[in-house]
């Protein structure tokens, strides 16, 4: 589903991805670990479509297409999903507000007819109980005054609502307490499936045990220098990752 | 000396950015009359028209007694015409009042609520002609006057002057939407002349093209325990200049007074200009007053955002201006005005280069 070669990345004309190599098939969890400053966020954010981060070398496939040459809003139609770190807050546009204008634009798209207004509100209060994210918070402005947990919460309602294919979960444990990390990582797995991907990106171990990947890969200045099973991630957690970083070298 | 020297220049600080002299050109403000109507009277509104003899005692009491800014003394004598109206003592006025301004030329109204009257207003400028508009509004104790003033896009140059005063305990909610004419200016002058008197006003502006307009208020807390707040969104795109200045005064001895003030704008091109000018003169010892300003592009992270979860650039663009201007939108309390007032800034928005 996504194969990304190669992939050098710049960001304001200082590389940070520096030939990035990842494959991830539907129905795989892959975890990106890696410390602080070791290319990360920009990996999701250049997924995603950001503006300012340039791809100096290599491709990013999607389903067989270029990625890159798409803007962010067609990726997303496409089934290209990234839950963000920081979500933005928003004032003056309502959570539900926003949720029928973004469902309906990737709907029109794919050439899909529009939901009518009732028909998204019944889907979205379905699957909004299930991560606890109540119907105050869906009449509030998009983010506005939620905690660090209701962000985190709304990223993923948001995430079971677009259904994407290929989802980017940027460290989506940051901030969060272990029932929230609980709630979330429940979210996450319900919505495993065999036609869909998911890059779990974290920083520590803790996420995952509640999102067991399939395959782990260690990103460190600007590139993969280990890979392997769940079990990486113990090790990781038991050596560092200078430790890790200095065996692969 | 001829009219068109006794303009305004940019040189006078109030009319720094407004050129009066050079929209009109040669011809000037011209001397003739333009119109003013209402729409249906409803139940325990008077009205009065300015052309008739035998003015009542109210319209004398209370015409010609405000303002006086340099364009309605020079220009306002002109003005033959127009419409006096009131709400007497204690009437509620459920329906929504029309008031239109048409024609070329210069024109009076006078709106007179006394006490314990209240009224809603629908202020609409018509966009064809040139116009000088002179609106006097007397609030007497405990009256209500809800206002929302629309001006749609204009090629002419148009100038509105309101001078208002408000009694003890009365309350002015003003909302003015303004879209922009070759010249466009809106002058409030407000004093809060009794005690536990209120004045709320906010105004939205989307210009395209290259559109002016400008809103300058003076609000003069005369007495203590008075309060005052402003909320300005302005939207600029193409070459268009918005304008907001804002002079807050609070008289010696008026403690007690609360005012603020925020004037905020849109740029959405290089070249698009926003002249923001709060101020505050306070010769009382004890007050609240605040004000800021700020003039920014749209946010690139909530763009990012928008689209990176499936909404269309333009689109996005839009969901942000209209989420920029909520606040101002939100102080009207009439919803049809409300929606009225949304669904123009909605035409406007599809003009800016967004």
């Amino acid at each position: 589903m996504l194969d990304i070669k190669n992939l050098h990345v710049a960001v304001g004309g200082k590389e940070i991805l520096k030939g990035l190599n990842l494959r991830v098939d539907a129905g795989q969890v892959h975890a990106i670990m890696g410390p602080n400053g070791s290319g990360k966020s920009t990996l999701s954010y250049v997924l995603a479509g950001r503006a300012g981060y340039e791809i100096i070398e290599g491709s990013i496939s999607y389903h067989g297409e270029d990625l890159a040459a798409l803007p962010p809003e067609v990726r997303a139609a496409k089934g290209v999903f990234l839950a963000m770190q920081y979500p933005v807050e928003i004032p003056g546009v309502t959570t539900m507000m926003f949720l029928k204008s973004a469902l309906n634009a990737q709907r029109r798209s794919r050439g899909e007819s529009e939901m009518d207004a009732i028909g998204i509100l019944k889907t979205v209060r379905k699957k909004a109980a299930a991560l606890n994210v109540s119907e105050e918070m869906l009449k509030r402005a998009l983010n506005v005054g939620f905690s660090g947990g209701e962000k985190k919460r709304l990223e993923i309602l948001q995430m079971a609502l677009f259904e994407p294919k290929l989802a980017i979960l940027d460290e989506t444990d940051s901030g969060l307490d272990i029932d929230a990390l609980r709630l979330v990582a429940e979210g996450v797995n319900n919505l495993r499936a065999p036609e869909r991907a998911m890059l779990v990106i974290t920083h520590y171990q803790r996420l995952l045990d509640y999102i067991v990947p399939d395959r782990i890969h260690v990103l460190a200045n600007g590139r993969i220098v280990a890979e392997g099973g769940k079990e990486l991630a113990l090790e990781l957690e038991a050596k560092g990752y200078e430790q890790i970083v200095k065996d692969a070298a | 000396m001829t009219l068109a020297l006794a303009l305004p220049t940019r040189r006078v600080e109030e009319w720094k950015y407004s050129d009066l002299a050079r929209a009109l050109g040669d011809a000037g403000f011209g001397e003739a009359s333009a119109r003013v109507s209402i729409g249906a009277v409803p139940a325990g509104v008077e009205v009065f028209d300015l052309d008739e003899p035998n003015r009542p005692d109210w319209v004398k009491a209370h015409y010609g007694k405000l303002g006086g800014n340099a364009v309605s003394a020079v220009l306002l004598a002109k003005a033959r015409g127009g419409i006096a109206l009131r709400v007497p003592k204690g009437n509620i006025i459920e329906d929504v009042l029309s008031l239109d301004f048409a024609g070329e030329g210069h024109v009076r109204a006078l709106l007179v609520l006394e006490e314990g009257a209240a009224l809603t207003l629908s202020e609409r400028f018509d966009s064809h002609e040139t116009r000088n508009v002179g609106f006097e509004i007397v609030l007497g104790p405990n009256a209500q006057l809800n206002h929302v003033r629309l001006s749609p896009v204009s090629d002419a140059v148009q100038v509105e002057e309101i001078s208002l005063t408000l009694a003890r305990n009365a309350v002015y909610c003003g909302h003015f939407a303004n879209f922009g004419a070759k010249l466009s200016r809106i002058e409030l002058a407000i004093t809060l002349d009794g005690e536990g008197a209120e004045a709320h006003l906010s105004g939205v502006s989307v210009l395209s093209g290259d559109k002016h307009a400008d809103v300058t208020t003076k609000v003069t807390h005369a007495v203590g325990r008075t309060q005052s707040t402003q909320l300005f969104k302005k939207v600029a795109g193409g070459k268009a200049q918005a304008v907001y200045q804002g002079k807050v005064i609070v008289a010696h001895g008026a403690n007690g007074a609360d005012s603020r003030q925020t004037a905020k704008a849109l740029l959405l091109d290089g070249r698009a200009e926003a002249d923001l000018k709060p101020e505050l003169e306070i010769f009382a010892d004890d007050v609240k007053c605040a004000h800021g300003a700020a003039v920014g592009d749209l946010d690139a992270d909530s763009l990012f955002y928008l689209r990176a979860r499936g909404i269309p650039e333009k689109e996005a663009r839009h969901l942000l201006i209209h989420a920029f201007l909520e606040d101002a939108l939100t102080d009207i309390a009439n919803a049809d005005l409300r929606e009225t007032i949304r669904g123009a800034v909605s035409t406007a928005l599809n003009e800016v280069s967004a």
